[in-house]
Formats: C-alpha cells, sequence, structure tokens
C-alpha cells in the first residue's frame, strides 16, 4: 500500500502544477523576427526575466501586450527583461499582432512550434508569466492577463528583484 | 492480487479518459478561431433570438423573468 502511496505522489507531483521555487525550464528557441537565429535562456543569466507563454489568438494575450511593451520601457537598460514565448501554429500570425502593439520591437519573442515551453512548465492557463530571479530560480506564476491594476505589484517585485 | 490489478486498471483508464477528454489551454487555437463560435454572425443571433423569443413565449421565454403566459 505504501509503495503505491508513493507510486501516486510522484505522478501528482510530475503532472502537477505551481512551480514557484523551481529552477525555470532552459530553451533555445527560434527568434519570432528571425527564425534562423535562435535566443536561448542562458543568454538572461545574471538577469531577472518574465517568461511569458502567449498566443496571437488569445484574448488575454492581446490584452496585456501594451502593459508589456510600457514594462519593457520604463526598465529599458536595467536587468529586466520580457521574453516572449509564442505557441501560434502560423508564426507570421504572432508577427502581425506583435507588431501592432510593439513597433519598435522593444520585445524580444521566441517561436514554439512544439509548444515545447507549456508542456514543460505545466501551463494551467494561457496566457502564463513566470518571473525569474537573478539565480533562475522562478519567484512568481502569473497565470491569465496581467492589467493595470496588477501591474503595480509586479513592478514592485521585479524592482526588489533587481536590489533598487 | 486481484485487487492491486483492479486498482491499477482502474487508474490507467482513469489517466486515458483524462488525456482524451482535457484540452489543454495551449492547445485551443482552433477553438478560438470564430467560425467556432456558437453564433459566429452577430446579426444572425439576434435575429435568431428574436425568432426565439416570438415562438416561445408561452413557454416562458429565454429568461427567468415572468411565468410564461404568453402576454408579454
Amino acid at each position: 500500500m505504501k509503495k503505491i502511496l508513493i507510486t501516486l505522489l510522484v505522478w501528482a507531483n510530475l503532472f502537477g502544477a505551481g512551480q514557484v521555487g523551481d529552477k525555470a525550464v532552459g530553451f533555445d528557441l527560434p527568434n519570432l523576427y528571425n527564425l534562423d537565429k535562435k535566443i536561448s535562456l542562458n543568454e538572461y543569466k545574471g538577469k531577472v526575466v518574465l517568461v511569458n507563454l502567449w498566443a496571437s489568438w488569445c484574448g488575454g494575450c492581446q490584452e496585456e501586450m501594451p502593459i508589456f511593451v510600457e514594462l519593457q520601457k520604463e526598465f529599458k537598460g536595467s536587468d529586466f527583461h520580457i521574453l516572449l514565448s509564442t505557441i501560434d501554429k502560423e508564426p507570421k500570425n504572432a508577427v502581425a499582432f506583435l507588431q501592432s502593439v510593439d513597433r519598435e520591437r522593444v520585445l524580444k519573442s521566441v517561436y514554439d512550434s512544439e509548444k515545447i515551453l507549456p508542456k514543460a512548465y505545466r501551463c494551467i492557463g494561457m496566457p502564463s508569466s513566470y518571473l525569474v530571479d537573478k539565480s533562475g530560480t522562478i519567484v512568481e506564476v502569473y497565470v491569465g492577463s496581467i492589467d493595470e491594476k496588477h501591474v503595480g505589484k509586479l513592478k514592485a517585485k521585479i524592482k526588489s528583484l533587481l536590489g533598487e | 492480487m486481484v485487487k492491486y490489478i483492479l486498482i491499477g486498471s482502474l487508474l490507467f483508464l482513469t489517466a486515458c479518459s483524462d488525456k482524451l477528454v482535457r484540452v489543454m489551454p495551449y492547445e485551443k487555437e482552433y477553438f478560438a478561431q470564430d467560425k467556432m463560435s456558437l453564433s459566429p454572425i452577430a446579426e444572425r443571433a439576434e435575429q435568431e433570438g428574436h425568432v426565439y423569443l416570438i415562438r416561445e413565449a408561452s413557454a416562458g421565454g429565454e429568461s427567468a423573468f415572468q411565468g410564461g403566459c404568453g402576454c408579454r
């Protein structure tokens, strides 16, 4: 009976959500704007990163994207970066949407055609954002879109992680 | 032994059904398309609603308001 319980616990842990405290899963995926080049999470080692899983067909993702553009502009020159990862079937749809809200290309996005990241991060809702600290540990998980009400708390958290 | 096999089989089948039914949020690209909406054309939905109300008025229409006497 003990063995059965242990097996069940292990399986529940494997498929469960909630990853605060876990190490962020590394990736090396094509740049959405230039599919021949790749962007790796390792490039952001020692920096605070907000990994955001999004898609152009997702309403919540469309709502929060202008907020991310403003957020990245606000932290320009700092060690905070927003790294998007789109799971669109057609990358051109993602590019078209992103360009409509981010003409200056402030945000960087990878193209995850195989939906590797949602599976690795055990995504339970779209959009999902994962705030990763300088040591590469997930410190906050945001399921659903980040709106104007919550962005204040997010900014405070980013500043504390940056040591400002 | 039979008991364990039964429990194991049940767990296995439950896991299978979950996998078959559950569509993960990141797999809903096609569901998000306009054509997948129950009423993709707003004008048509409004007209259908109007017809429905007229036809079903005696049964109380589509709301819980009033008793369905047909005297709207």
